[in-house]
């Protein structure tokens, strides 16, 4: 499903990614991990067309995403889903018109909008929620709404940046458990975290980076990354 | 793949106008002033210009013939003179003719004539020139030509009347033209202000679009049918206030201001160009400032 070979990205030439080769497969549930700087957002920006790569091949779902122009783009992101860690919830609008503005961005059938959006939110179990404005709701409820506004034109695959690196340690759980229902579902889920303990007792695949490396893989190692590779909570920003 | 009609974006841009209503109701007064500010300019100039054709029909000159042309050397000079370029029309008035006219003219002053005896106005060619020929000594030209004519005695017109019609025709087209371009970029600018602070202000909102999926026609066509939008509601405003202006002038104050071709209000078809235009300025400013802040 995804494919990088040789990527390397630096910013004013200073390295960000090095050499970074690893493929992600339909259905799998992969974690990216490291210690800040170690380049994980910079990966995940390049996966959504956010940032170029310097060098190298990157293959989302069989697409070169070097040879797609601006204009193919927006068609690339509508087969993915990103959850941020700050939520990115636009505080005026309603959850609703929040999830809402996702599919009227797809060009959704006004009739379907509603019922879409509605089944997106009863997912997240924010379905009761769904006329107030995000300022109003938790941290966690937010990221629920998040998840929801990400899943509901039905992406093949889900990034998320550090999506519980804002909320408490019991809403960061509820988070996490979404996400791994999601994927059980059939949804391809790639999440940055500093959270070694969730990532530990998950026991999925984890991708472990550090100054822009990849410095080791569990799917290839069958192994535990180094302590040095992965941040346990309150050690990072 | 799925899309929306115009309606969607027309209630997008409504939406977005009522989100930023200060800065855009701004926009619209400023934007309503600067197309009274042209209204007004073109109504003098419309009104300006009809005088100025009705003046122009009014160009004329008289060619005076020599005592004693035969009837073949007169319609020979009717077919040189004809055929002069400038000269719309040309019409004999004979010296009977002449003198007829000029007694009535000077009406109550009959008796002056009566120990004239014999008729001393001689028979005249009275040609109609072209408005175009007004002025830079285009009228003088053609003059000096046809008092080389054979059987001429004299030209005469009236030399500065025509210069002078000639200038006032030059100030009103060109001055109208600049005050029109002026005011044209006046609107971009505007309206490429507003849509730009729309854009700021909603910023948030447009990444998170982009983050989602949407075309770039998606995120930029409401700011577009703002601008237009806008523009066109100035515009309207405008006409409608000068509209109102207009019909409420006295009776005494439209008798003064009508000139020789009357005082008209603008014809249906300049107002529909003037809004129309008006639009199209504010989709241009709405596409520079939207393009700048997408790339």
């Amino acid at each position: 499903m995804i494919h990088l070979y040789r990527v390397n990205k630096s910013y004013e030439g200073i390295p960000a990614l090095r050499e970074i080769t690893f493929s992600v497969d339909k259905g799998e549930f992969v974690f990216l991990t490291g210690p800040s700087g170690a380049g994980k957002t910079t990966l995940l920006k390049i996966l959504f067309c956010a940032e170029r790569a310097d060098e190298g091949q990157i293959i989302i779902q069989g697409m070169n995403t070097f040879r797609l122009g601006p204009s193919s783009i927006p068609y690339l992101r509508r087969n993915m889903g990103f959850v941020f860690q700050d939520y990115k919830l636009l505080p005026h609008k309603t959850v609703f018109e929040n999830i809402a503005l996702a599919l009227k961005v797809v060009g959704t059938p006004y009739g379907e909008i509603e019922r879409r959006a509605l089944t997106a939110l009863k997912k997240v179990g924010m379905l009761n929620k769904e006329h107030l404005t995000p300022p109003k709701l938790s941290g966690g409820e937010q990221q629920r709404v998040a998840v929801a506004r990400s899943l509901v034109n039905e992406p093949q695959f889900l990034l998320a940046d550090e999506p519980t690196g804002n909320l408490d340690p019991a809403s960061g759980q509820e988070i996490f458990k979404l996400f791994k229902e999601i994927n059980m579902k059939g949804t391809t889920v790639l999440i940055a975290t500093h959270d070694w303990e969730t990532v530990r007792t998950m026991q999925r695949r984890i991708v472990a980076m550090e100054r822009g490396r990849i410095v080791s893989d569990s799917r290839d190692s069958q192994k535990k990354p180094s302590p040095a590779a992965a941040v346990r909570p309150g050690t990072a920003s | 793949m799925r899309g929306y009609g115009p309606i969607f974006y027309l209630l997008e841009a409504y939406r977005g106008l009522r989100s930023n209503s200060l800065v855009n109701a701004l926009a619209l007064g400023t934007i309503c002033m600067a197309m009274l500010i042209v209204g007004f300019s073109l109504l003098v100039f419309l009104n300006l210009t009809t005088a100025v054709r009705a003046m122009g029909d009014r160009l004329e000159m008289s060619v005076f013939l020599k005592d004693g042309l035969s009837p073949s050397d007169r319609d020979l000079l009717l077919t040189r003179l004809k055929s002069e370029s400038g000269v719309r029309k040309a019409a004999l008035v004979t010296k009977d003719q002449a003198l007829t006219q000029l007694i009535r003219d000077m009406k109550g002053q009959e008796k002056l004539f009566q120990s004239l005896g014999e008729n001393p106005l001689p028979d005249s060619y009275e040609l109609t020139i072209d408005p175009a020929y007004a002025g830079d000594g285009k009228m003088e030209g053609i003059a000096k030509r046809i008092a080389g004519f054979f059987g001429v005695e004299d030209v005469s017109y009236g030399k500065q009347g025509a210069e002078m019609l000639g200038k006032l025709l030059r100030l009103v087209t060109y001055g109208g033209m600049f005050l029109a371009v002026l005011l044209g970029v006046s609107v971009v600018f505007i309206i490429s202000n507003s849509v730009r602070l729309a854009l700021y202000s909603r910023g948030q909102e447009i990444e998170l679009m982009q983050w989602i999926g949407a075309t770039r026609w998606f995120v930029t066509a409401p700011f577009l049918v703002e601008g237009i939008l806008i523009t066109t509601l100035g515009a309207s405003l405008a006409v409608g206030i000068l509209a109102g202006l207009f019909h409420a002038l006295p009776g005494d104050a439209m008798l003064f201001l009508s000139g020789p071709g009357g005082f008209q209000f603008l014809p249906t078809g300049v107002i529909v160009l003037m809004i129309g235009g008006c639009g199209l300025l504010g989709l241009a400013g709405g596409l520079v400032s939207v393009n700048k802040f997408l790339d």
